[in-house]
C-alpha cells in the first residue's frame, strides 16, 4: 500500500509487543491442547469404548507438550528486550510453531479416523492465529497448505498407503474411501477456511493501520513538538507527514502577511523545491488551496488532468501524479496548507484524507507556537536594538554636559566667582543624579534584554568581590566607614556573567557603603555551604523600616528613610540585583533592623563539574556578542 | 607638551578635552570623523590620538582604530601604528560587557569613561605619551 517503505519506529515496537503477547497466548492454548489430548483419549478409550489409537495419541500429545517447553523458552530470550529489529526473529518463531503444529494436527487427524474426524475443525482455529499474528498474504498459503495437508491424508489413507482408523462403529466402513464424501469435507473445509481468513485479514489490516495511524501519528507530534525554532518545525513537520503517510514527499505553503498568498515555507522530497517556491500561488488563482484554506482537506485524484491545481507542470516534472492538500488552521485562524504528494495516480482516499487532517491539526498548533516565540525574539531584539539607540541618544547630550561643567568648576575655562562656583556644583549635582538615573533605567532595560540572553559561565566570586571592595575603598575611608572583608582563599565557582556579578556586589556594597553614616561598618563575608556560595554584604547604617521591606524590590522604590535622607538614589538597583541573582539560579534575602543597619545575603549555586551549558542553567541561550555603547 | 588629535562628533565633548588638554599645556587639533582624523593624522602626525567609539555610526571609531593598528606591513598607515590611542567611552557602565585593551578586538591603549573627569584624562593621557616615548 506504500510508495517507501519506513524504517524501524514506534510502530514497530507496537508490532513486536502485540506478536509477543499474541504467541504467549498460542502457546498457553498449546498447554491445555497438548494436556487435552492424552486426557481425552484416555476418556474415549476407558470412558466410551472407542477404538483409538491410544499410545501414539499419548506421543502426540507428550511431543506438542515438550515442543511447547521449547518455544516458551526461545519466546521469553526474545521478548526480554523491545527491540524491533527481533521481529523477524519472532515471525520465523510463529511460522515454526505453526508447522509444528500443523504436523501434530495432521497426524492426530489422522489417527482419530482422517477425513472422516472431528479434528478437522482444529485447523481453523490455527488459520485465525495465523492471520492474525503475520502479516500480508500468508495467511491464504497456510489455508492452501491446510487445505493440502487433510487432501493428502484422505488420499493416502483412501489408496490405502496409509492405514485408516475407523473410529465410529455407527459410520459405514468405507465412507473414508468415498470420494465424493472426501471432495464434499475438503471444500467446504477449504471454503470457510478461505472466508474466516479473508474477514479476519481484512479486519486485521484495518486494525493495523489504525494503529500505524496512531504510532504515526505521534511521531508527528514528537517531531513538531520537540523544537520551538520555526525552521526546525517546519521541516520536521513536511518530513513526518510523508512518513506518515508513507509518500515520498510534501510541501508546506504558509500564508504572508496579506492572507493573499502561500509561499513555500518548506518541503521534503520535491527535487527543486526553488522551482516550486517560484509558482506564485495566489488564493484566488488556486481553486484547489482555497477549497483547503476553507477548511476540508481536497483530494487530487489526477494532477495533470485537474483544474484546480496551480502550476501543474512542476508537479509533473517531479512525477508527482496525484496529491492531497490539508489546510493548517490554528487557534487564530488559518496558517496555511500541507501538500502531501504521491508518484501514483488516484493514491489517495478519503480515509488518507482524514488521517492528513490530524497531522495537520498537531503540525498547526506547533507551527502557532513556534510562530509566537519567533515574534517574540524578534521584538526582543528591536527592543535590544532600541536600548542600544537611546542609551547613546540619552547619555551623549548629558555626558557632553557633564564634561564642560567639569572643566568650567575647576577653572580650566578662567577664574570662578564662590558663588559661580557654588552654582556650577549645584548644576553638576542634578546633572550626576540625572545621569545616575539614566544609567539606572538603561542597566534595568539592558538586564531586561540583552544581559538575560548571556550564556552563563564559570565565573571565580573572590576577583569580582575583591575589584568591587577595591573600588568602594577609597570612599569608604573618606567617610570613616570601615570595609571590611572575610573572603576565603579557596576559589568558589559559580554560573552567571562576570559583568552581571560585578553589578551585584557593586550595587550592594555601594549601598551599604553610601547609607552607613561616618564611623558605621561595612562587612563583606564569602562562604562556602555544601553545594552553593553565600556572601553577605552587612552594614550599620540607616537601615530599612519594616513596613518598606516588601516592596524593596520593586523597580523605583525606595525605602522612606533613603528618600528622606538626599542621598541621590533612583531604587532601580535592587530590582537589577535580584533579577540578575535569580537568572543564575540563586536567591537573595535581606534582614534590616531600622536604624541599626541591614544585611543583604546571596546564595548562588555552585558550578558544577560539567561547567555551565544551557541545560545547566536552564535559561539564556547564547547570543552574539552584543555592540557596545560608545 | 604634545600634539593630541581628538576625533569626536559631539562639538561638547571635544570643547571640554580641549580645555582639559590645553589646560595641561598640550596642542589640540580636531577631526569629527574617521576620513577627517585620517586627513588630520597624516597632515599633522599627533603625539597621541583621543577617539570616542561612537560617533555617527556605530563601527566608525572601531574601525578608524582597526585601519591605524592594522598588522599588515603594506598598510598605508603603516607608519602611525604607535601613535597611542585613548578611547573615550560609557562602554564601562552602560553595555552589558566589558572589555579591556585587546589586540584582536579593539586595538587601543586604554579607555577613559565619559563624562570626562579633567584630572583622570590628563593623567592617562600624559602616562601614554611617556610609554611611547
Amino acid at each position: 500500500m506504500s510508495d517507501s517503505p519506513s524504517g524501524p519506529g514506534l510502530f514497530d515496537t507496537f508490532l513486536l509487543r502485540d506478536l509477543a503477547s499474541n504467541t504467549m497466548r498460542l502457546i498457553l492454548t498449546r498447554w491445555v491442547a497438548g494436556g487435552l489430548v492424552p486426557l481425552a483419549t484416555a476418556f474415549c478409550v476407558r470412558g466410551l469404548g472407542l477404538p483409538l489409537p491410544e499410545r501414539p495419541l499419548y506421543l502426540v500429545g507428550a511431543a506438542i507438550l515438550s515442543y511447547n517447553g521449547l518455544f516458551v523458552w526461545l519466546v521469553r530470550r526474545a521478548v526480554h528486550t523491545e527491540d524491533p529489529a527481533h521481529l523477524p526473529y519472532m515471525r520465523r518463531l510463529v511460522v515454526l510453531q505453526v508447522a509444528l503444529d500443523w504436523l501434530a494436527m495432521a497426524v492426530f487427524l489422522h489417527l482419530t479416523g482422517g477425513i472422516e474426524s472431528p479434528a478437522l475443525f482444529f485447523f481453523l482455529i490455527h488459520m485465525l492465529m495465523v492471520t492474525i499474528l503475520l502479516p500480508g498474504q500468508s495467511p491464504y498459503l497456510y489455508v492452501v497448505i491446510g487445505t493440502g495437508v487433510v487432501l493428502l491424508i484422505s488420499l493416502l489413507e483412501r489408496t490405502g498407503l496409509l492405514p485408516h482408523y475407523h473410529i465410529l462403529p455407527s459410520v459405514p466402513r468405507t465412507l473414508y474411501s468415498d470420494s465424493i464424501f472426501i471432495a464434499s469435507r475438503v471444500v467446504f473445509f477449504a471454503t470457510t477456511a478461505f472466508a474466516t481468513v479473508y474477514l479476519t485479514a481484512s479486519i486485521m489490516s484495518r486494525l493495523r493501520e489504525r494503529e500505524r495511524q496512531v504510532a504515526a501519528l505521534f511521531e508527528v507530534t514528537r517531531a513538531v513538538s520537540s523544537t520551538l525554532s520555526l525552521p526546525e518545525v517546519l521541516d520536521a513537520l513536511v518530513r513526518s507527514a510523508a512518513e506518515a503517510l508513507e509518500v515520498p514527499a510534501a510541501s508546506l505553503h504558509l500564508l504572508d502577511e496579506t492572507g493573499e498568498r502561500l509561499e513555500l515555507s518548506a518541503s521534503y522530497g520535491v527535487a527543486h523545491p526553488e522551482r516550486l517556491k517560484e509558482c506564485l500561488i495566489t488564493l484566488s488563482e488556486s481553486a484547489m488551496d482555497r477549497e483547503a484554506l476553507a477548511g476540508q482537506p481536497v483530494i487530487v485524484r489526477d494532477a495533470a488532468s485537474d483544474p484546480r491545481v496551480r502550476c501543474s507542470v512542476l508537479l509533473e516534472d517531479e512525477r508527482f501524479a496525484s496529491l492531497l492538500v490539508a489546510p493548517l488552521i490554528g487557534r487564530g485562524g488559518p496558517l496555511g496548507v500541507l501538500r502531501i504528494y504521491s508518484q501514483r495516480p488516484h493514491r489517495f482516499m478519503e480515509e488518507e484524507a482524514d488521517f492528513a487532517m490530524a497531522i495537520a491539526r498537531q503540525g498547526a498548533t506547533a507551527l502557532e507556537n513556534a510562530l509566537a516565540h519567533d515574534a517574540l525574539r524578534r521584538s526582543e531584539q528591536t527592543r535590544a536594538q532600541f536600548v542600544r539607540m537611546v542609551t547613546h541618544e540619552l547619555r551623549a547630550p548629558v555626558a557632553g554636559a557633564q564634561s564642560l561643567l567639569r572643566v568650567l568648576v575647576r577653572g580650566m575655562a578662567g577664574e570662578l566667582t564662590d558663588q559661580q562656583r557654588d552654582i556650577l556644583r549645584r548644576l553638576e549635582d542634578r546633572l550626576d543624579a540625572l545621569s545616575a538615573l539614566i544609567n539606572d533605567l538603561l542597566d534595568l532595560a539592558a538586564s531586561k534584554t540583552v544581559q538575560l540572553e548571556e550564556p552563563l559561565r564559570p565565573v571565580t566570586l573572590q576577583p569580582v568581590l575583591r575589584a568591587v571592595i577595591e573600588r568602594y575603598a577609597a570612599q569608604a575611608e573618606e567617610k570613616q566607614v570601615a570595609l571590611r572583608a572575610d573572603i576565603p582563599p579557596e576559589p568558589l565557582t559559580v554560573c552567571a556573567s562576570e559583568d552581571g556579578l560585578d553589578r551585584v556586589f557593586d550595587n550592594l556594597i555601594g549601598n551599604a557603603v553610601k547609607y552607613t553614616p561616618e564611623g558605621g561598618r561595612v562587612s563583606v563575608h564569602l562562604s562556602k555551604q555544601v553545594a552553593s556560595a553565600v556572601i553577605t554584604v552587612a552594614d550599620t547604617g540607616i537601615g530599612i523600616p519594616e513596613k518598606d521591606l516588601p516592596h524593596l524590590w520593586e523597580e523605583f522604590f525606595r525605602a522612606s528613610n533613603a528618600r528622606r535622607s538626599r542621598i541621590p538614589g533612583t531604587g532601580l538597583g535592587l530590582s537589577i540585583v535580584r533579577r540578575l541573582v535569580e537568572y543564575y539560579g540563586g536567591l537573595i534575602g535581606v534582614q534590616s533592623v531600622e536604624g541599626q543597619g541591614t544585611t543583604f545575603t546571596v546564595t548562588l549555586p555552585l558550578a558544577g563539574p560539567g561547567g555551565c551549558g544551557p541545560e545547566e542553567a536552564g535559561r539564556g541561550t547564547p547570543s552574539p556578542r552584543p555592540a557596545p555603547e560608545g | 607638551m604634545a600634539k593630541i588629535l581628538i576625533v569626536d562628533d559631539d562639538p561638547d565633548m571635544v570643547l571640554a578635552t580641549r580645555l582639559c588638554l590645553e589646560g595641561a599645556g598640550h596642542e589640540v587639533i580636531e577631526a569629527a570623523n574617521g576620513t577627517e582624523a585620517l586627513e588630520k593624522i597624516r597632515a599633522e602626525r599627533p603625539d597621541l590620538i583621543i577617539l570616542d567609539v561612537m560617533m555617527d555610526t556605530t563601527t566608525e571609531g572601531f574601525q578608524l582604530a582597526l585601519t591605524l593598528r592594522s598588522p599588515d606591513p603594506r598598510s598605508e598607515y603603516a607608519e602611525f601604528r604607535d601613535i597611542p590611542i585613548l578611547i573615550l567611552t560609557a562602554i564601562h557602565t552602560t553595555a552589558p560587557v566589558r572589555f579591556s585593551p585587546d589586540e584582536d578586538y579593539l586595538p587601543v591603549d586604554d579607555f577613559i569613561d565619559k563624562p570626562i573627569d579633567p584630572d583622570e584624562l590628563v593623567k592617562k593621557v600624559e602616562a601614554l605619551l611617556k610609554k611611547a616615548d
